[in-house]
């Protein structure tokens, strides 16, 4: 009985050690030429295979490189930056890993924890930025910036606000900001004048009351706020004077009441209903739901797209900048960049800090100013290219909209930001839903954020 | 001259040997995938449980022996969590049972277009589950759901409570009393999974012997006492598995949650929070792998400890 029990715990064994051994050999190199190849006629001899062609001395090496990004099929950017950069260093070729984008982060980070093959990696946020950070998973890049001559002024400072004791781990190639778009035709069909570029909050509120209309299927919504967190609480940081990681919220109690009132006024639809129902923004805005909707410029070349296919209704449309607290400048905005960094892990290191510096410098932003997205250097020249695009808006407001006089990051940096993030999404759907009263919802911001702040 | 007997026993064992090696190459892709995807991961994460690691290889394991475990008993949000995950055990499970032995009976009889019923009632079990959370989700929307809608035309209810406070429709999975909340996800759940047991419970109906039944006929039993005598009893083998099965996909449940109720930035709130969300985004949003491994170790050995007491149950019931 010992003998047989023996027998099989050997066998399992052997097969586990087998099945490993198995892969380990055929990813073995295969350094010397196999025997046959010795076997073949002279005469294929003297053809020089395809694949053993010399480079010439000073030609650069091919080098291809594998950069993380998400829904590359359906973002047109990514392929119109390494088109561009292969066109001017065809030596460079370039493998995208589509992680998707529900699931980004964490897709991201099991990858680079397995050691996958990654060179350049786009970072989708700032909490996903703090995490790779305390990661290890992100190239510091100060001594490069400097050594590269890239100048810190050109990003509006948004690079500062990236910065880590001193250090900055990736360069911002995209910088949206926040915006209002509005459908002419309901303001115009209500008789009421369309929003302007210096409005206060109250203003805004006053001008969506006006343009709210209709009942059942035909109901118009004067403002629109998405499911996200951000459309909600960062009204309450417009002022300059609080910030969202700061660990006391007392402050977002006025804006609270101010959407909840909204909501249950009909001025904006009832947050269960968008998030039961699953409505997306874009939706809200192409069907003419909403006459208006706080969202940020990256959305500007989806609905330019989306009218000229004409899945768009909104076909007479506009933007104008966010509305303001009073006493605070008008063009005062929240932004979000999206930025590009190197794996340290990366054998290509030299090839990826040049991408990077590509895209995220002049010549890469005039590619994304191309297509209507915003990039993270701005120029005149860049503003214009997007407001010359077939489809922007001609009024005059629309265009000086674009342009921005603050701007604060959706979420500042911290090392705890993901963290933070997860505990002010938790309260703001219970107070959205009504689970918990403002006050209650204050109260576990404060408690939770705190927590993580003590640690 | 070579003893026989010993030729013929060497050649017994080459041959049994040979067998062992067929046996074991058959079981060995189920045994490595088991090994590498489950048994190794599993005392990964045992040993993770009392370790602090933000999961980057960059970063060192720093044994903290059980402070993970100490950290959850004052945890609010893991009892929160494991609260409503028993909550929802204790809803789904005997509802789930009752729904699908109903219907199993009911689809056991002689009844015109049995099969295309079967078949209706197996379809939400195959179906997928993104899709039909999307359709209960709009069914179920608090204003423009027609749920509340047909409810607000024989009620008269509000949709939305009244400012001075009052009675008003259930808001489903945006209301505001968890109890509502939980009961909205236990419905969907028995109407999604109740079709998988009834096929069950119909293989359980159709391995009893018709002589019991034919028996208590002679007897003059009456069809209550029928049910209650013979078909119960002789299901309670399968009711065992159904109840092991449904406790402890319960105590795992995480995309039913997800796809009910969370919104674009995928969280779930206090009302909807289940354990094995706390113990993913413990890991994957916080970072904190260790954490969760302790909190993954609860969950293994409230399964374990649920599963050892059903062992013991059904040997006594079904010996």
């Amino acid at each position: 009985m010992k003998a047989k029990k023996l027998i099989s715990l050997a066998l399992g064994a052997l097969m586990c050690v087998g099945a490993f051994t198995a892969c380990g050999d055929s990813a073995a190199p295969t350094a010397t030429p196999p025997a046959a190849a010795t076997t073949e006629p002279a005469s294929n001899a003297t053809e020089p295979p395809a694949a053993t062609v010399e480079p010439t001395p000073d030609a650069p090496e091919p080098v291809q490189l594998s950069w993380a990004v998400w829904d590359y099929d359906t973002t047109p950017y990514y392929k119109a930056l390494t088109d561009a950069y292969s066109a001017i260093h065809p030596e460079v070729t370039f493998n995208p890993v589509d992680l998707g984008s529900q699931d980004y982060q964490n897709m991201l980070t099991t990858q680079l924890s397995g050691g996958a093959d990654l060179d350049v990696i786009t970072v989708k946020d700032i909490p996903g930025y703090a995490n790779l950070v305390n990661q290890g998973f992100l190239e510091p890049l100060a001594g490069y910036i400097s050594s590269a001559g890239i100048d810190p002024a050109a990003y509006g400072g948004t690079l500062e606000q990236i910065t880590v004791d001193g250090e900055v781990y990736a360069i911002p190639f995209r910088s949206d900001h926040w915006v209002i778009f509005y459908n002419k035709a309901l303001f115009d069909a209500a008789g009421v004048p369309y929003p302007t570029n210096d409005m206060t909050i109250a203003q805004y509120d006053e001008l969506a009351a006006q343009v709210t209309s209709g009942d059942g299927e035909s109901k118009v919504y004067g403002e629109h706020f998405h499911t996200w967190r951000s459309t909600r609480q960062l009204w309450a940081v417009l002022d300059g004077q609080n910030t969202i990681v700061q660990g006391a919220y007392e402050f977002m109690k006025p804006t609270y009441e101010r959407i909840l009132k909204l909501m249950d006024d009909g001025v904006a639809m009832d947050y269960a209903t968008v998030k039961t129902t699953g409505l997306h923004y874009s939706a809200a805005f192409y069907n003419q739901q909403a006459a208006m909707l706080n969202m940020g410029s990256w959305f500007i070349p989806t609905q330019i797209d989306k009218v000229a296919t004409g899945e768009s209704l909104a076909t007479e449309w506009g933007i104008v900048k966010y509305p303001h607290p009073e006493g605070v400048a008008a063009g005062t905005t929240l932004g979000t960049i999206t930025s590009a960094g190197v794996n340290p892990a990366s054998s290509k290191r030299e090839a990826a800090l040049d991408f990077v510096k590509f895209i995220s410098g002049a010549e890469g932003a005039l590619v994304l100013a191309g297509l209507g997205q915003f990039p993270a250097v701005k120029t005149d020249e860049v503003a214009d290219t997007i407001a010359s695009i077939d489809g922007f808006p001609t009024d005059d407001n629309s265009k000086e909209a674009l342009k921005t006089t603050k701007v604060y990051l959706e979420m500042p940096l911290d090392k705890n930001s993901a963290a933070i993030e997860t505990v002010l999404n938790e309260a703001d759907d219970a107070i959205m839903t009504g689970s918990i009263t403002v006050d209650e919802g204050i109260e576990q911001m404060n408690t939770g954020v705190q927590e993580i702040l003590a640690q | 001259m070579p003893d026989p007997s010993k030729i013929l026993k060497a050649g017994a064992n080459r041959r049994k040997i040979k067998d062992h090696i067929v046996a074991y190459s058959f079981t060995a892709p189920n045994f490595i995938g088991f090994g590498v995807f489950t048994l190794i991961p599993l005392a990964f994460a045992f040993i993770l449980a009392f370790y602090s690691w933000n999961g980057s290889p960059n970063q060192e394991m720093q044994f903290i022996a059980f402070d993970n475990f100490v950290k959850l008993m004052g945890d609010a949000k893991f009892w929160r969590a494991l609260w409503n995950t028993v909550l929802y055990t204790l809803g789904t499970v005997p509802l789930t049972m009752a729904a699908a032995l109903g219907l199993a009976i009911l689809l056991n009889q002689k009844v015109r277009g049995r099969n295309f019923f079967r078949s209706v009632a197996f379809f939400p079990y195959v179906a997928s589950l993104v899709a039909v959370a999307a359709v209960w989700n709009y069914l179920f929307s608090p204003t423009v759901g027609p749920i509340n809608n047909l409810l607000h035309s024989i009620t008269g209810l509000p949709f939305k409570p009244p400012a001075g406070g009052g009675m008003s429709l259930p808001r489903w999975a945006a209301d505001p009393n968890p109890y509502v909340v939980m009961f909205t996800v236990v419905f969907f759940s028995v109407w999604k999974n109740m079709g998988y047991y009834m096929v069950i419970y119909l293989a359980g109906l159709q391995g009893i012997s018709q002589d019991l039944y034919e028996a208590a006929d002679i007897d003059g039993a009456s069809k209550w006492q029928k049910f209650w005598k013979i078909t119960l009893p002789q299901l309670s083998p399968t009711t065992f598995f159904v109840l092991m099965i449904l406790v402890i996909n319960s105590f795992k449940v995480y995309d039913i949650f997800i796809n009910i109720f969370a919104g674009a930035d995928n969280q779930l709130t206090d009302n909807s929070r289940v354990l094995v969300y706390q113990i993913y985004n413990t890991a994957f949003r916080d970072l904190k792998f260790g954490y969760s491994s302790a909190m993954a170790m609860v969950l293994f050995v409230i399964v374990l400890g649920i599963t050892l007491i059903q062992f013991q149950g059904e040997k006594k019931f079904t010996a």
